[in-house]
């Protein structure tokens, strides 16, 4: 449902013992015996076909890791730049660089080696052809130890990264450390980010998902950002800006009103303007914590200004204590409705929206006249309404649940209608042979003879009667058809099955006589019981049959194209089933361009002359009967 | 989902078991059954491959445990002369004689005279015909063979071009062709990989010379451009010989020895 945006799919565990994995597997894998006597060629296809394994399986194994990790260049900018921050794309660069390079050297070597053994004459040298083939490549894979043991540090600590999706509602919180930001999410969400009074408890990103109005929302929280300059920054505060940089979400910077984080609010004021520019297009929102301890009423003047030039800039300024959780859902449903207010503007202003609104039709009655008739309620049933008192409202069991607490149990026979020693006895189901259920109705056995009595008379009347279907003359006539129909086609089916009319020579095509004429289809829709004596209404023309009266003129009988064939009793193949002249074209077009490849290698077809025997036995040896055999 | 390092937060919120610490040194303490099981189940390549790492390992253990006992024990301290050094009484000689000088001079010239040089390898084996080439059949049924196919590792110079393939003799395929070697200077212990300029001399017969073939102990000439090597005069030297150590058909790469 949500797109996960994980690494985890990274499979290759690179071990340190790759060669080993990779030589004992040829060594399996591959036939392991030879002998010297064999044939040289069979020696040499042995000793090629380790090489080439060895080879492939490396090669395999290393395609896997480097399609496996992700491009940075692919990948959304937040996850490149925060696996930038953490691995340092250059040496994660280098490190599949020199993977790439080791994968496309190994094949380099198997080709060489594979080239030498076709030369090899002996089974000592290809053996020792083939031992140094596997060494180099064992030698190339041992100098990229530390790109591999590197890579394996990225694949795992990638595989345990948040799945942050970067373009769902999302909620950043930042700001100094220890001010309260992960207590806040641990409160919101059910993210169970680790509180230490310490600073920099929290040393990575974290995501949490709440929910308001129906909507899933993703909480981001971050490590604390001291107030030093982009380039003095670490590793830990490089993820938070990172964050903060790229992700478009509402901003909650939060800020420790009682100063018990170590830091003044001069300080994070401070910090704020110095982070400002990354809080550009994205609502913001300044929240004051730890309201507990001191309000913002109790602060003394100066940094009451302070915070009073964050509500003369614009920017919502709210209270919260996530200790006594006083004001942190308001904080939560204020950043919401900003952001998704936000966020509904940003669609409307894209090109998109137009489609949407095209689709979007208030219906709005059309007045008939101008009166205006508002909604009206008498003066005296508002009176009414305000005299009455409140109805007592009955206790409910949600009350009395949440007065009892721990002690509460559900107990739905208290409200019996029983004297108090019976209401929670157990009823039976069965007694003396009979159902209970039979009997908790006085009546039953009248009841039950009146519904008797109805379905005698309901039976009586038919109405469970099954309908005889009366067919006229026509749908009989139509079945009658039908079956006929399915008779013979069936009879056809085995015919062709058995192959009973198989078997039968031929005659080939152009001497076959006419198949399709007129009067083969009047006979044919005779026998099914058509009417075919209606000449006028007939789509099909009869040929002009050739009268005496008329002297035959001989003529050169064209076709479309401007050809002259003698006699044109059968379509020629090649015109067959064509419409007209340019699916003639396209169809001659379309077997030139199939032939093609074949003609220009000139490789041997079917047709082609082939000579089974090249040297036959008898022209080549042996003595002539009479003659001289000094020429063969 | 679990996020960062959530082992190690759970490791620190709830612990561990109450026996972990014990199990672990239990199964640590059961290392060596293990070991010796492998060590007497794994037969093969894998039993190799097992035996040679435990050898490494026990080879350090054994290091380490010397290294232990070295320092609670105490050697005495003999008194090391070093190399080249002289008596005092000795000192004011002079160590060489004319005489002998003069003997070296002259067998220096008689080398030269001799045309004898030294080699790294001074003997080698030398390849007959039938080692070196191979019958190839030609003609209407496979009955001529005059034709013979080069079976070891040869070098042609750049611009070279076979003859008429109806006239050519030795025929020397192209897998077989190297352009490059690996050349160990003596002195520096490195090696580097070196164009070839030419074969100098082969040992077996100078018809392999003049065909290019390089068979161990021929000496080639190899461009040490690269090195950037000068002479006395100021001038840069590219071209020096060295001779070949392997059986280059059977490792498929020619190494050599640079002949300073």
């Amino acid at each position: 449902m949500y797109a996960t945006y994980t690494f985890v799919q990274v499979t290759e565990y690179v071990d340190k013992d790759f060669i080993d994995i990779v030589l004992s597997k040829t060594q399996r894998k591959t036939p392991t015996v030879v002998h010297k006597q064999y044939k040289i060629s069979r020696i040499r296809q042995f000793y090629m076909r380790k090489v080439k394994f060895a080879q492939q399986t490396f090669h395999d194994k290393l395609s896997t890791i480097l399609t496996d990790f992700p491009k940075l260049d692919d990948i959304h900018p937040f996850y490149a730049d925060l696996m930038n921050v953490l691995y340092d794309k250059d040496h994660y660069k280098l490190a599949l660089g020199q993977i790439n390079i080791a994968l496309h050297l190994i094949d380099n070597v198997s080709k060489d080696y594979v080239r030498l053994l076709k030369y090899g004459d002996s089974l000592y040298r290809c053996k020792q052809l083939k031992k140094a083939a596997l060494g180099r490549m064992a030698t190339i894979m041992k100098r990229q130890a530390q790109s591999l043991q590197y890579l394996e540090q990225v694949r795992q600590h990638l595989s345990r990264l948040p799945s942050i999706d970067p373009n769902t509602r999302t909620l950043l919180i930042c700001g100094f450390p220890n001010v309260g930001k992960s207590s806040f999410i641990n409160k919101i969400t059910r993210a169970d980010v680790e509180v230490q009074p310490y600073a920099f408890t929290t040393k990575s990103l974290f995501v949490g998902h709440t929910d308001h109005r129906y909507l899933r929302w993703q909480v981001v929280d971050t490590p604390g950002i001291l107030d030093h300059p982009l380039e003095n920054r670490n590793t830990i505060e490089m993820q938070a800006i990172a964050a903060l940089a790229h992700l478009r979400a509402a901003i909650l910077y939060v800020m420790d009103i009682s100063e018990q984080c170590g830091h003044t609010i001069e300080q994070q004021v401070a910090l704020f303007d110095s982070i400002k520019p990354l809080f550009a297009n994205k609502p913001l929102l300044v929240v004051l914590n730890k309201t507990d301890v001191i309000r913002l009423e109790e602060l003394k003047p100066e940094q009451k200004t302070l915070i009073q030039n964050f509500i003369n800039d614009d920017i919502p300024v709210m209270e919260m204590s996530t200790l006594s959780e006083e004001g942190v859902m308001n904080v939560k449903t204020e950043a919401c409705e900003r952001l998704l207010a936000h966020r509904i503007e940003v669609k409307i202003k894209s090109k998109k929206v137009e489609g949407i609104l095209n689709r979007l039709h208030v219906a709005v009655p059309k007045p008939r006249d101008g009166f205006s008739r508002p909604a009206f309620v008498p003066e005296s049933v508002i009176k009414q309404r305000l005299e009455k008192a409140p109805k007592i409202k009955k206790k409910t069991e949600r009350d009395l649940e949440v007065e009892l607490e721990d002690d509460y149990s559900l107990d739905l026979k208290k409200n019996y209608d029983l004297p108090a020693d019976f209401k929670y006895d157990v009823i039976p189901e069965f007694w003396e042979g009979k159902n209970i259920a039979d009997y908790i109705d006085p009546d039953i056995m009248a009841k039950l003879e009146e519904l008797e009595r109805e379905e005698e008379l309901r039976i009586e009347s038919g109405v469970y009667d099954k309908e005889e279907e009366e067919m006229d003359e026509e749908e009989k006539e139509i079945h009658r058809l039908a079956d006929k129909i399915r008779e013979k086609k069936a009879i056809i089916a085995i015919e062709s099955r058995i192959g009973r009319s198989g078997g039968a020579p031929v005659m080939p095509r152009a001497g076959r006589k006419r198949e399709r004429s007129v009067s083969r289809l009047r006979t044919e829709f005779e026998e099914l019981g058509v009417d075919m004596s209606n000449k006028k209404g007939a789509h099909f023309a009869r040929t002009k049959s050739r009268s005496t009266s008329r002297p035959p003129i001989k003529k050169a009988r064209a076709d479309s194209a401007g050809r002259v064939s003698s006699s044109s009793r059968v379509t020629p193949r090649d015109q067959s089933g064509i419409r007209n002249v340019q699916l003639k074209a396209k169809a001659k077009k379309m077997s030139h361009k199939s032939q093609g490849k074949m003609n220009q290698f000139g490789k041997a077809g079917e047709a082609d002359r082939h000579i089974a025997v090249k040297m036959p036995k008898h022209l080549f040896s042996g003595k002539r009967g009479i003659g001289k055999t000094d020429r063969r | 989902m679990p996020q960062n390092e959530h082992i190690e937060l759970f490791q620190k919120r709830y612990g561990f078991r109450m026996d972990y610490q014990e199990r672990q040194r239990k199964k640590k303490a059961r290392e060596h059954k293990l070991q010796s099981k492998m060590a007497q189940k794994l037969i093969g390549i894998k039993g190799k491959i097992f035996a040679k790492r435990r050898y490494s390992e026990k080879v350090q253990l054994k290091r380490t445990i010397k290294a232990h006992e070295e320092k609670k024990t105490r050697k005495k301290d003999e008194g090391k002369v070093p190399e080249g050094a002289m008596p005092a009484y000795l000192l004011d000689r002079e160590n060489t004689s004319q005489a002998k000088l003069l003997s070296s001079m002259v067998k220096q010239k008689r080398k030269e005279k001799a045309g004898k040089w030294d080699v790294p390898l001074p003997k080698v084996r030398a390849q007959s015909e039938a080692e070196v080439f191979r019958v190839l059949k030609t003609g209407k049924s496979g009955r001529k063979g005059w034709k013979r196919l080069v079976t070891k590792v040869c070098f042609v110079g750049e611009g070279f071009t076979r003859k008429p393939p109806k006239y050519e003799r030795f025929v020397r395929p192209m897998a077989l062709r190297f352009k490059k070697a690996h050349v160990t200077h003596p002195e520096l212990k490195a090696t580097f990989c070196l164009p070839i300029v030419g074969v100098k001399k082969n040992p077996s017969s100078p018809m392999y010379t003049s065909l290019g073939v390089i068979t161990k102990g021929t000496i080639i000439e190899v461009n040490v451009s690269e090195l950037g090597l000068v002479t006395q005069g100021g001038k840069v030297v590219w071209g020096k010989y060295a001779q070949v150590t392997n059986n280059p058909e059977n490792d498929g790469c020619i190494n050599a020895i640079l002949l300073v």
